[in-house]
């Protein structure tokens, strides 16, 4: 099983540098998200045990790990934080420069 | 006509006047004051008194004060200094129209200052200011605990860059402010090393338990490494020589102000900790040497530079700088008589020092300049005979004369200095140096008086002398001249209470008891807690014919010859010119130096996105390979024995939508791709299993996805301009670009690589899981363990996550409500920024079906129920405050979808993001503290239904988490409502 997902957070990291180095600034974006994907992919993965059943008090049998998951809890919410903020960052360019390109945008900074 | 010439003084009738605030604001410090006062009969029998609450109990540290002989001397001193600067205030500011003026000149007609519509005063800000920093300062000088002091100590130094920088508007103030933030603040840095180095060795940061500790603290290796690091904090606090250059700058601040701090309070700070910390660390040769060279330099400094001055508030600040230097060299010393000399100092200090800066503020107030040339034809002694009384008895003091207080100071240091049993080099620089200093003092004493109030200004000055004069001595106004005028006597009140004080020290012990009054104990008290040992206190004025009184009347003398001789070396026109070397260049120069390396470092930075990763990757390899210690010797386990063939589809799933995203040529298209990946993604962390998580993922990846919607809305589109022009905004389609697929594939092979050693090799049992699973119900009551691990045990942790999340929030409406400005402002000017009706999601079109308008209406009610329920009985089952939230915020983002943003706004009145934000936060923090207040400690779980006996339905608990989850839930709600709001703003 570690082969494959370890195979998958490859490719998805792989992707989402594809994504991020695009000129087009809104799958720049769509790249941001696919990277946070695969880190908590990774996160979820690295748990201890191999759980059966969720990680509640009373139930019985072999939890699956509570901390990472609660480390995912975190990491989700800041990692939506972070991008509302871009995507308000990314309006504030194109509507200035009025282009998707970020290329076009750092020749016109010059 | 006449109804609008004075505007502000129509409006200036319905505010409080200063005079009233002031007298009003200065109750607090008064009333502090008498509990001080009150608090010194149970002090006198030698035990400090403490009160103190748990803070953060896993570092040992507490939050709490500590009153004794020492703190009670300088809370005293805050107080009632503080008591009567904010009366004086009141009266300064009585015609200024506050620091807003000065821009009164430039601004546009129409545009009205901000304070205009405020029921204050302007200068409330001022008593803010003020009032926040007497706070810092009485935390500081109370605190029980050095972590406490650290924050309060920074407390001061961030007020009194407020109050320096008050007048903002003038450069000199703005320099003057940063560069006291930039000396102090860099002290502050090495002081809180230093405190953490003592708190480790000590074995606590417990202020009682250091000071008990000297003995281990001594002996330790580290010691000169932590004495080197709190005394350069409190150098640079104390303005000691070489960081001394930033107190004249600060004079740029409002005279009550420098009053305050910088002669009565802050800059005794430094005094304060290294007098407070004596008994753990004091009495070794280094502490002798550093502080005793330190202080002799630095009472040399100040009282030679003070001599050039013509500025009467740089004048001040020099002799305060020496007498700093004094206080500080007696701190060194191994002496009773040293310490005695210290508290008398400090005292006597304080009473004429914030005196004579109170009547400097008169001065100025009533002359409209500063400039010892400038009084030379004022014949202020008439103009101001009573600020001339107030202000000669200070300066008697501040020169040493009997029969004032500040001569029992020069006696107590000049015995002080001259014990026996020093080393042969201080035994003899000491008396010199203080008497040198001495005559100094008296000489600039003189200079203050005569100078300023009789008009002997050397040389007497032309019109066109005092233009240039304008430019080193800052003004607040006119240069009044003969128009010059006594001050109210409300502001002559504090100078001269002050002053009386220096006098009445002075003379009751040493008619009634120099060694048993009440008064000569207490200076006892502060001087024994401050030595660690018992100290004998005699304040007699006159003690018999000894070698301090000799030495006294040497300095008298000199002082006296060096002040006749005056016009043989006063230069009044050349000390306006900058001497050659200064310390200050090296502040200069340091900061020039900063300057550079930040532009090398950002040349280091083209602004390009791919360069920058090729970077990082090829660091995080070399990294990787260096230090990673990859397993690379035993072989990884290629076992499938985990595998199950839903999760091989659903990692399959996630990858291969990413993958569509890519490819997929419309945005809009690649964006519903993403969100089926993200939906993947939920169904993986499902598959763990963990509900909680999977339900967070899906609403964040439904919010993702809308937020990504709306975004594309307002992107600029490609499309065709009437009269046949076609517009390109988007970058041609790329299905692929080798140079990326390149970097991507290098670094996607990278991360696969430590994915798959990470993963093989990690540990199959956890050492914390274990922990949670047990402790989770019992401790915090919460069946679900990674709702209690993010709510109770990782309790901080959430609440700056919390805010964080609220920031960003407000950090996307700044950001859009700017762009939007800028865009008026494009637009305006007739530019470009033509953005074509969006019409292309469908959403947006004109016929929406009635069934869609319908379910809108009935979507916010039902998810503000499920959010509450899952706030409700999130504890023992799925779901979350944050759940809530986003479940919430997304029927928000909904109706903004089907009825548009105008319809939107109007239907939900109650949508009001900066104030759920607020409401989040602050109830986080209510909810983290209330258990403190009821005697557990801070962030611990509490239920407040248990304790109050509320009869609550099963499986429901008004705890400290549910607080949390209600905070969280306000917070995101606010957060995102925030950002659909602003997303859909119509930017043209």
């Amino acid at each position: 099983m570690e082969i494959l997902t370890s195979l998958a957070i490859g490719l998805l990291f792989g992707i989402g540098i594809y994504q991020l180095l695009q000129r087009n600034v809104i799958r720049s974006a769509l790249g941001m998200v696919i990277v946070s994907n695969a880190v908590n992919l990774f996160l979820l993965s690295i748990g201890a045990y191999n759980g059966v059943v969720a990680s509640y008090a009373k139930v019985t049998g072999q939890r699956s790990d509570a901390l990472p998951q609660a480390l995912i809890l975190t990491a989700i919410v800041i990692s939506m934080g972070t991008f509302s903020v871009a995507l308000a960052l990314l309006r504030v360019l194109t509507a200035r420069y009025s282009t998707n390109d970020s290329e076009r945008i750092s020749e016109l900074k010059h | 006509m006449k109804h609008d010439t004075h505007p502000q003084a129509a409006h200036a009738a319905s505010k409080i006047p200063s005079i009233a605030l002031g007298w009003l604001l200065a109750l607090l410090p008064a009333a502090a004051f008498a509990f001080f006062a009150a608090q010194l009969p149970a002090l006198s029998k030698g035990d400090a008194l403490t009160w103190s609450l748990n803070w953060l109990p896993s570092l040992d540290v507490r939050f709490g004060f500590y009153l004794d002989g020492l703190s009670a001397l300088f809370a005293l001193l805050v107080t009632g200094i503080g008591a009567g600067i904010l009366v004086y205030a009141g009266y300064y500011f009585r015609h200024e129209p506050g620091a807003e003026s000065h821009e009164s000149s430039s601004a546009a007609p129409g545009s009205k200052p901000m304070a205009q519509s405020s029921w204050f005063p302007v200068e409330s800000r001022f008593f803010l200011f003020l009032i926040l920093f007497m706070v810092a300062m009485l935390g500081l000088v109370l605190a029980a605990d050095i972590i406490t002091l650290f924050v309060f100590w920074e407390g001061t130094s961030i007020t009194s860059f407020l109050l320096v920088a008050y007048k903002y508007k003038l450069e000199s103030a703005r320099r003057g402010a940063f560069k006291a933030l930039f000396v102090t603040g860099g002290g502050g840095i090495a002081l809180m090393a230093g405190l953490l180095f003592v708190a480790h060795i000590a074995g606590s940061s417990d202020l009682a338990k250091i000071l008990i500790s000297g003995d281990a603290l001594r002996a330790s290796p580290l010691y000169p490494v932590m004495l080197s690091l709190i005394a350069l904090g409190a150098f640079t606090k104390s303005a000691q020589f070489p960081a001394h250059f930033w107190l004249p700058n600060a004079m740029s601040a409002p005279t009550p102000a420098s009053a305050f701090l910088h002669s009565a309070t802050m800059v005794k700070a430094g005094i304060y900790l290294m007098a407070r910390l004596y008994p753990a660390l004091g009495g070794t040769e280094l502490w002798f040497w550093l502080l005793s060279s330190a202080g002799l330099l630095t009472m040399l400094t100040g009282a030679i530079i003070g001599l050039r001055q013509n500025d009467l508030k740089g004048l001040l600040a020099y002799s305060t700088i020496s007498q700093l230097g004094a206080l500080m060299l007696l701190i060194g010393q191994n002496t009773p008589e040293a310490f005695k000399a210290l508290i008398v100092g400090v005292l006597a200090h304080a009473l004429y020092k914030a005196a004579l800066f109170l009547i400097a503020g008169i001065v100025d107030h009533g002359t409209g300049t500063r400039d010892l040339r400038a009084f030379a034809k004022m014949n202020l002694h008439k103009a101001m005979p009573l600020t001339l009384v107030v202000g000669s008895i200070a300066a008697l003091s501040m020169a040493g004369l009997p029969p004032l207080f500040g001569f029992l100071a020069k006696e107590t240091l000049l015995a002080a200095a001259t014990t026996e049993g020093l080393p042969l080099i201080a035994s003899i620089a000491f008396p010199v140096i203080a008497v040198i200093v001495g005559s100094l003092m008296l000489v600039q004493a003189a200079i203050l008086i005569i100078d300023t109030f009789f008009g002997q200004g050397v040389p007497r000055v032309s019109s066109t002398q005092l233009g240039i004069v304008a430019q080193q001595v800052p003004r607040t106004s006119e240069v009044r001249g003969t128009l010059s005028h006594e001050a109210p006597l409300g502001m002559l009140l504090a100078p001269a209470i002050l002053a009386v004080l220096s006098l009445l020290f002075a003379l009751l012990p040493s008619f009634t008891s120099p060694t048993d009054s009440p008064f000569a104990k207490f200076i006892a008290l502060a001087a024994a807690d401050a030595y660690g040992n018992k100290v004998k206190v005699n304040l007699a004025l006159f003690t018999g014919f000894n070698v301090p009184l000799a030495l006294s009347g040497v300095a008298i003398g000199v002082g006296a010859i060096i002040f006749g001789l005056r016009s043989r070396w006063v230069n009044r026109e050349a000390y306006a010119i900058e001497p050659k070397f200064n310390v200050r260049h090296v502040y200069t120069a340091t900061l020039a130096g900063l300057d550079r390396l930040a532009f090398v470092a950002t040349r280091l930075q083209g602004g390009s996105l791919r360069t920058y990763l090729a970077i990082m990757l090829v660091t995080i390899g070399a990294l990787v390979a260096v230090f990673g210690r990859l397993p690379v010797g035993s072989a990884p386990r290629f076992s499938f024995d985990e595998l199950s063939l839903l999760r091989a589809f659903s990692l399959l799933l996630v990858v291969a939508s990413s993958a569509a995203s890519v490819v997929l040529k419309r945005d809009l298209l690649a964006i519903l791709a993403l969100g089926a990946s993200g939906l993947a993604m939920a169904l993986l962390i499902a598959l763990e299993p963990s509900p909680d998580v999977a339900l967070v993922q899906i609403v964040v990846d439904i919010l993702t996805t809308m937020l990504l919607l709306f975004a594309l809305m307002k992107l600029p589109k490609d499309g065709g301009l009437p009269g046949g022009i076609k517009v390109k905004h988007s970058p041609p389609h790329r299905r692929f670009n080798s140079r990326d697929a390149l970097l991507a594939l290098g670094s996607g092979l990278v991360m696969a690589a430590i994915c798959f050693f990470a993963l093989t090799s990690r540990p199959r049992q956890s050492l914390v899981t274990p922990y949670y699973e047990q402790n989770s119900k019992p401790l915090t009551g919460s069946g679900d363990i990674v709702g209690a691990i993010v709510v109770d045990f990782r309790g901080f942790d959430t609440m700056i996550e919390i805010s964080v999340f609220g920031m960003a929030g407000l950090a996307v409406f700044t950001l859009l409500q700017f762009a939007a400005k800028k865009h008026e402002v494009e637009k305006e000017r007739g530019g470009e920024g033509e953005t074509i009706s969006p019409s292309i999601l469908g959403i947006t079109g004109p016929t929406l079906s009635p069934f869609i308008r319908a379910l809108a209406r009935i979507v916010l009610p039902l998810a503000l129920v499920i959010g509450i329920t899952h706030m409700i009985y999130g504890h023992d089952q799925p779901g979350d405050g944050f759940t809530a939230g986003v479940i919430i915020s997304l029927a928000i983002g909904f109706t903004y979808l089907v009825y548009g943003r105008e319809e939107a706004i109007q239907r939900l009145p109650w949508v009001n993001p900066p104030a759920f934000i607020g409401a989040g936060i602050l109830t986080v923090m209510a909810g983290s503290i209330a258990p403190a207040l009821l005697g557990s400690t801070f962030f611990a779980p509490f239920d407040f239904g248990d304790a109050l006996k509320l009869p609550l339905p099963d499986g429901f608990y008004i705890s400290t988490s549910f607080m949390f989850e209600i905070a969280i839930c306000l917070a995101v709600m606010g957060s995102t409502s925030f950002m659909v709001e602003t997303l859909t703003k119509k930017s043209d």
